[in-house]
């Protein structure tokens, strides 16, 4: 087993902080906490961790919430990942963190060990797409209603592919599960991962926002 | 016009238009114009509905009351001008969206939503920024008003008026008609207006500030200002008239720039007060909520602290309806095939538990919805099936997925158990088989079970939407389900 990974834990809620921090196996090394935005960014800002777990929801700042944390170090994103952490279900929420730069984003009803393998799986510069999210995406892009992208370049479409791979984490599959399933590599699964994620954050399709903003589905 | 003491000597007098108080069961209907079954403004109905006497005694009265000098007009006109507009048989008139919090309530915690009860109805309205009314109940009670009905009651009643006194003897100029005439007229709209702004408050958080509503105003002012001229200045010589109409509306100005400060704070304290209770009555819904379901919940999974798989359920179920409460869009019933599949996963997750005795969670991922049919109520009741069997044979984690498609809904349920050979599974399972695929194939659609060796069991269902079809005509009946998705039904 390699280096633990260090990360900041920021969450307004002390309890949480604390289970987080119980529950992540000796993969992941706790290195600061923090509990507010303004205090987030300096932690992090004077840390600089190659991971840093957030709460979507934080006091303080503008109340702008992790989203806020994320473009304040938004110069540090290239070594610096963020891996969203929420009890929110808001769609509103989820994209409105992906979009500010989070490299993923998790429930907190997540377990340790996933938790962990998800930090992991960040520091390494992958995507982390829980089922939800995979569903959030199928929904925004309207990838459901046979909306597929042609070209590699396409940043408002998903392409055959990336539907695929989408579909199967919605499904409950792992990384690994869904490259046997599609007779892929978990590398190949990791690139169209990222690709999706990045296309979620640039993507300018306006369906986006206004799903985003209209819609607040579980 | 009447002064209001000789209506307040009446004996209907304490029956002013105050809401009535909501501790205990009203004894009598409040006093409020119902909109059906009005010859007028309703009023006579109104009272009688509150006196539970018979219409037709109290409109008899008022007639007897109108050929006593007038005093039934008066009293008639106050109480249109000051009972509110409603139905007075209405148990409760406040907006759905309000009404939501206060059924699970009654049950649980009488105390508060006894309380909670009396606020909205007691502010004679709901508070403008909690949300749009629902169009349903509030859309029933609001009704246009017929304004050409009522000018020519009053042109009745004044026609009447004359005809009095003309009988008493009175020596009636024709230059007096006209001017009484058009001052009637003029006010009849004003008065109009003051009624229409009551509608407007239900309706609109802009006060009913229509530009309908403004050219009322400024019509019935203009036309009571000229009727007045005219009544006043009979004699008058038209440049004194001039003068001194011009000297009136400089007297008016000079009122209304003394009293507009006055007047503006006045509706600015209006506003912020009206702000204030509707924070106030959400503040309220939200204690409300957080005592009758998350305080009870906390106790209870206090007092079972002993079994871990009864804490988790009741955690789960306490997280998810409060979920549902604070994010989800509640569709009315009927009309979506995600909510009927939350309320069929909220549902097993309730009632069932693993083989070995663990709470049960479903990680349910819905994409995209549509109404629900025939056949997605078979899908439906094919995939409660499918995940039944998958928490008695199979292994948590639990996963649920619909996806609708323009022209395939699709359904997965996996489940990290042994997994078992469709070919092979024992006879007493053939029901659950039959109960999954061949509901599922009766409806044109496909199922299938793939199990991964160790790695579970998933279940695929999906059948065809049919294009040409009318779903809402269909789906009306036999939709048991679609009532389950109100989360506090079963509390």
């Amino acid at each position: 087993m390699s280096e633990p990974v260090d990360v900041v834990l920021v969450d307004d809620h002390l309890m949480f902080r604390a289970g987080v921090r119980a529950s992540l196996d000796d993969r992941v090394r706790v290195v600061g906490e923090a509990s507010s935005v303004d205090e987030a960014i300096r932690v992090v800002r004077e840390l600089r961790p190659p991971v840093v777990l957030l709460d979507v929801h934080l006091p303080g700042g503008d109340g702008g919430g992790g989203a806020e944390v994320i473009r304040a170090c938004v110069d540090l994103l290239g070594e610096t990942r963020f891996l969203a952490l929420s009890v929110s279900d808001a769609a509103d929420d989820v994209v409105a963190v992906i979009r500010a730069g989070a490299r993923g984003y998790v429930t907190k009803a997540i377990t340790g060990a996933d938790l962990s393998a998800a930090v992991q799986r960040v520091a390494g510069g992958d995507a982390v797409f829980s089922p939800l999210l995979a569903g959030f995406v199928l929904d925004a892009f309207g990838a459901a209603a046979g909306d597929i992208a042609t070209g590699d370049d396409e940043l408002d479409r998903l392409s055959a592919r990336e539907r695929e791979v989408m579909r199967l984490i919605a499904r409950g599959y792992s990384y690994r599960e869904v490259a046997t399933e599609l007779f892929i590599s978990i590398k190949t699964v990791e690139t169209h991962v990222s690709a999706v994620l990045r296309k979620l954050q640039l993507s300018s399709r306006h369906e986006l926002t206004r799903w985003a903003a209209a819609r607040r589905l579980i | 016009m009447s002064s209001p003491e000789s209506a307040r000597d009446d004996p209907t007098g304490p029956a002013t238009p105050v809401p009535s108080t909501p501790s205990g069961a009203p004894a009598r209907p409040p006093l409020r114009r119902p909109t059906t079954g009005r010859r007028i403004g309703g009023v006579a109905a109104g009272l009688a509905a509150h006196l539970g006497a018979s219409v037709g005694v109290v409109r008899f009265a008022f007639v007897i009351l109108v050929g006593l000098g007038g005093v039934g007009i008066a009293l008639y006109v106050f109480l249109w001008v000051t009972v509110p507009e409603g139905d007075p048989y209405a148990l409760d008139d406040r907006p759905a969206h309000l009404s939501r919090l206060v059924r699970p309530a009654a049950g649980l915690a009488g105390p508060v939503a006894a309380g909670r009860l009396g606020a909205p109805r007691g502010s004679g309205g709901p508070g403008p920024a909690v949300g749009p009314p629902p169009d349903g109940r509030v859309g029933a009670a609001v009704r246009t008003l017929p304004v050409t009905d009522i000018a020519i009651a009053l042109v009745l009643i004044a026609g009447a008026v004359v005809l009095l006194a003309v009988r008493n003897g009175a020596h009636i100029q024709s230059t007096w008609v006209v001017p009484t005439l058009i001052l009637l007229a003029g006010t009849a709209l004003a008065w109009s207006q003051l009624d229409a702004g009551q509608r407007g408050r239900w309706r609109s958080r802009a006060g009913g500030r229509t530009p309908v509503s403004v050219l009322r105003l400024v019509g019935g002012l203009v036309l009571a200002g000229a009727g007045v001229l005219l009544l006043v200045g009979q004699e008058m010589a038209p440049e004194i008239l001039m003068q001194s109409m011009v000297a009136a509306i400089a007297v008016l100005a000079g009122v209304a720039l003394v009293l507009a400060p006055w007047w503006l704070r006045l509706v600015r304290e209006l506003g912020d007060e009206r702000a204030a209770r509707a924070r106030e009555s959400v503040r309220a819904d939200i204690a409300a909520h957080l005592h009758d379901s998350v305080l009870q919940t906390l106790a209870l999974i206090r007092a079972r602290a002993d079994d871990p798989a009864e804490v988790a359920r009741m955690a789960r179920a306490q997280e998810r309806e409060l979920r549902e409460w604070l994010y989800d869009d509640r569709p009315a019933p009927g009309t979506s095939l995600a909510a009927a599949l939350r309320a069929v996963v909220a549902e097993i997750e309730d009632t069932r538990s693993g083989p070995s005795g663990e709470a049960v969670v479903i990680d349910a991922v819905l994409v995209g919805d549509r109404e629900p049919d025939a056949d997605t109520e078979a899908l439906l009741q094919a995939t409660r099936e499918a995940l039944v069997n998958a928490v008695v044979h199979g292994r948590p984690p639990l996963s649920l997925y619909l996806e609708v498609g323009p022209d395939l809904i699709e359904v997965f349920v996996r489940d990290r158990g042994e997994g078992f050979d469709l070919e092979s599974v024992p006879s007493d399972r053939f029901g659950v088989r039959e109960s999954i695929i061949g509901r599922v194939r009766r409806r044109g659609g496909s199922a299938s079970v793939e199990s991964k060796d160790g790695n579970g069991t998933e279940v695929h269902l999906s059948i065809p939407v049919r294009a040409s079809e009318d779903h809402a005509v269909r789906a009306a009946p036999g939709q048991p389900r679609a009532d389950d998705t109100d989360p506090v039904k079963e509390r």
